[in-house]
């Protein structure tokens, strides 16, 4: 698979979603239906391993890539998913100049709280399927309370929920995922 | 505001960008936590304003957060280190969790550490969620802010609209309405 044509088809796909896995009905008519680099299988893998990996969900086109092209493969998912990113700087600029302006900094405030909003209902789905027993409620909470009232560091708490599932796991308290 | 330095910067968004599960937004929490109320790089504006910028740009969110915070933070060598040490550590991970899949999905240990590590991305959500709302939890803001944030949650939880469109929407809505106190 040619690397040009590969990054061409991964940056329409990221192009073309604004979050999470938005872009997958492209990603999937390109390279599954169309192109048959990728079967459904394959596909399914590299949205798994999207989801078990730490970052961004988005990162399953990585896996894609590497499906589709191997180590070039992933080197053109890899420049596809950051090109866009260098697209925030000119609005960043832009919306810099008028910052001041009362009616910028309202409209900023209610994204900033539609934004919470947003993510609280995208929680919920995952909640259904992150918290599948009570002990990881528990971690859950306990990880809320410390994130909220105190200044530790991120990967501390996120670390040692893991190694607290891990001794539950172990200990038996909390039962094997399957 | 104390700015980092481009060490600090990267070291940050390497550890916070790469060890956090649970998606984009549960990272997007975790940065949010440590560069806004830990270190106190820049404030809610600021923060805002990144964060508005980079829903409202096609592709990964969490990349263009960490580029346009980076940029803020640093110029231009802030916005490259931030976009490259967030994003390439995690892609040399999944290639190589891609690579060995089968074996690790079935490892008990692999699988006991994701889901304490999925559950506190949950806990992260929910902090970032209190964070990013409570400064506008006052009297001068109550009323915008409950109704924003409540109609956020219909549109995008209930009748399925994009985020970017919700978003949109409300940054309208805000330019618009001025409350009476203000």
């Amino acid at each position: 698979m040619n690397f040009l044509i590969l990054y061409l088809l991964l940056l329409k796909a990221t192009l073309s979603s604004f979050s999470g896995l938005a872009a997958l009905p492209i990603v999937r008519n390109d390279f599954v239906v169309k192109r048959h680099l990728l079967t459904d299988h394959q596909l399914n893998t590299a949205l798994v391993v999207g989801r078990s990996t730490p970052g961004p969900k988005g990162l399953y086109l990585i896996a894609v890539g590497y499906f589709a092209g191997g180590a070039p493969g992933a080197i053109a998912a890899w420049l596809a998913v950051v090109t866009p990113a260098v697209l925030v700087i000119p609005l960043l600029i832009s919306a810099r100049r008028k910052i001041e302006d009362p009616r910028v900094k309202r409209a900023l405030r209610t994204i900033v709280v539609a934004s919470a909003g947003v993510s609280l209902s995208a929680t919920l789905p995952l909640s259904a399927d992150a918290l599948i027993n009570l002990p990881l409620y528990g971690i859950a909470a306990v990880s809320l309370v410390v994130l909220v009232s105190t200044t530790w560091d991120t990967l501390w708490v996120m670390l040692g929920a893991s190694m607290a599932s891990l001794a539950l796991m172990l200990s038996g308290w909390m039962p094997v995922q399957s | 505001m104390d700015k980092p330095s481009l060490p600090e910067l990267s070291s940050v968004f390497f550890r916070i960008g790469n060890f956090t599960f649970g998606g984009g937004a549960a990272t997007t929490a975790a940065l949010q936590r440590e560069i806004v109320e830990r270190r106190h790089w820049y404030d809610t504006l600021q923060f805002g304003l990144c964060y508005a910028l980079a829903r409202v740009t096609p592709g990964t969110n969490l990349f263009a957060f960490s580029t346009a915070s980076g940029w803020l933070l640093r110029g231009w060598w802030g916005a490259i280190a931030a976009l490259l040490v967030v994003s390439i550590p995690s892609c040399v991970l999944v290639c190589l969790v891609t690579v060995g899949f089968d074996s690790w999905s079935r490892n008990r240990f692999f699988q006991g550490a994701i889901a304490g590590a999925l559950a506190a991305s949950v806990g992260a959500l929910l902090a970032s969620f209190w964070l990013l709302v409570r400064p506008y939890l006052n009297r001068q803001h109550m009323l915008q802010t409950v109704l924003i944030l409540l109609g956020s949650i219909v549109l995008s939880f209930f009748a399925h609209w994009s985020p970017i469109v919700v978003l949109l929407l409300a940054g309208i809505v805000g330019f618009f309405w001025k409350e009476r106190l203000e």
